[in-house]
């Protein structure tokens, strides 16, 4: 077995770390548009409101039931070819835009599945003493809903962080795309993979971290 | 999400049909940064000999470069969707490919090589591999190739899973075939008593592709152009020679 070059892994620790707040800001912008728009989803799904219900279970279905990686070639590379102007969306635009659609059909269903979890008899009162479905989501269910959701949701923002390594296919050079140039003129592969999967060891740590804190706060209200 | 859609539109409003690509135009230029030593990176540099001659042709057509690295399997779709200019990556000319692209000249005639220990002057070239032990990489289209040669019954083929040029330095073969370039690239890399015999045989030529378009088909001719002027004034010679030792961009 052939030895570790430990001095290449120490230089490269800098340059990798360099590239982390893109990969950072993919999963961030990502995951702050797709839970809006998972709200949205699960709202209109579980008041199952006309016409848009019908829209928002064939959205679901096609970005749940179609790889993420295809979805970002199809942006990317798919659109441009029947539109050309659309080369305008750029390969981080086109991977928000991935992460966003795919992730907010997951998270969509797990938010539904809170809301219907919240018991029926709230709904009920709520609704007799004259809240309007608004304020019924609002100040009754999406609260509660939220405590039992959050586990889920840190759970695709942690697989957000990671599906932002598929960039680097529309040529965006974040953390996985610097890492597999840098290995291959290195041809020190194990050296190089190893820091880039201890950089999204520690980022995914420190966010669990974050998850617990958060939990704790949400479940206060519980506690005795 | 609505913002980003009517930022779209508007955009897409604004971006009607290109035309030819400008003087100040910078080239965009597609590469995987993962080819070693064609493109790659080192210390977040990209480097390699791919690059160099680019940046030559750049040089000589008075435009600026602009590299966009993307997973090879990438490049051929950003060409298509008009991101990139062309591909700088090593690409063989195929059929199946000028079908879709037009291709500039060759800047690289590579084939499979003949490669023996030095000081073995026995062996010229394939036609001397009649009757010897020849060695080649296991998945590679060489074995092919050399089941096609009309002595192929008098030749004794091994296929390697690796180490075919370490064996064939130590005699245990007479020689191994491989491509012309990773061949160099070993003589060079490695210190081991190799050397090439005779020309190549089985020929593979890479160049540019562009898209075939107007634009395309200006750029291919801008770049033909260079191409001949560097060859001429022997920098495309230079780089090779840096890089592998020998001249890869002549037949």
């Amino acid at each position: 077995m052939a030895v570790l070059d430990f001095d290449y892994m120490l230089g490269l620790i800098p340059i990798l770390l360099g590239y982390l707040p893109l990969t950072l800001e993919l999963a961030g912008i990502g995951m702050v548009l797709a839970l809006i728009l998972a709200c949205l989803l699960a709202v209109v799904r579980v008041l199952a409101i006309p016409v848009i219900n019908h829209f928002a279970i064939v959205f679901i279905s096609f970005f749940r039931g179609t790889p993420l990686l295809v979805q970002l070639f199809l942006f990317y590379y798919g659109l441009p070819q029947l539109f050309s102007s659309l080369t305008v969306i750029g390969g981080v635009t086109a991977t928000i835009l991935g992460l966003t659609l795919h992730f907010s059909s997951y998270m969509a269903e797990s938010i539904r599945a809170a809301i219907i979890g919240v018991d029926r008899s709230q709904t009920e009162a709520a609704l007799s003493i004259g809240m309007t479905n608004g304020q019924l989501m609002r100040r009754i269910v999406l609260p509660q809903a939220t405590r039992v959701a959050l586990p889920t949701l840190m759970n695709y923002f942690i697989d957000i962080i990671k599906a932002t390594s598929l960039a680097f296919t529309l040529g965006v050079t974040e953390l996985m795309g610097a890492t597999q140039k840098e290995a291959a003129g290195s041809f020190l592969y194990f050296e190089a993979f190893i820091v880039a999967a201890v950089i999204y060891w520690i980022v995914v740590e420190l966010l669990s971290k974050l998850q617990h804190y958060l939990e704790a706060r949400l479940n206060k209200a519980y506690s005795r | 999400m609505k913002t980003l859609l009517i930022n779209t539109l508007l955009m897409v409003s604004l971006f009607t049909t290109t035309p030819l690509l400008a003087q100040d135009d910078p080239l965009r230029v597609g590469m995987s940064g993962q080819y070693f030593p064609f493109t790659f990176v080192e210390q977040d540099e990209l480097k390699g000999f791919d690059v160099d001659i680019m940046n030559a042709l750049a040089k000589e057509m008075g435009r600026e470069v602009k590299y966009e690295t993307a997973n090879f399997s990438g490049l051929f779709g950003m060409l298509g969707a008009g991101r990139i200019d062309t591909v700088a990556n090593q690409i063989t000319i195929t059929e199946e490919r000028k079908k879709a692209y037009i291709f500039s000249e060759p800047y690289v005639y590579d084939g499979a090589q003949v490669v023996v220990k030095k000081g073995n002057n026995e062996i010229q070239g394939v036609e001397d591999l009649k009757g010897k032990t020849v060695a080649v990489n296991l998945g590679s289209n060489f074995e092919d190739l050399l089941q096609e040669l009309p002595y192929a019954d008098q030749i004794d083929i091994k296929t390697y899973e690796s180490n075919l040029e370490r064996d064939t330095a130590l005699g245990r073969v007479d020689a191994f075939v491989m491509d012309r370039v990773s061949a160099s690239q070993i003589i060079k890399e490695k210190p081991l008593p190799l050397k090439l015999a005779g020309p190549t045989f089985s020929s593979i030529t890479n160049a540019y592709p562009f898209k075939d378009t107007e634009k395309g088909r200006a750029l291919r001719d801008e770049v033909n152009q260079a191409l001949a002027t560097l060859r001429d004034r022997g920098t495309l010679k230079d780089i090779s020679e840096k890089w592998f030792g020998t001249d890869i961009t002549r037949p």
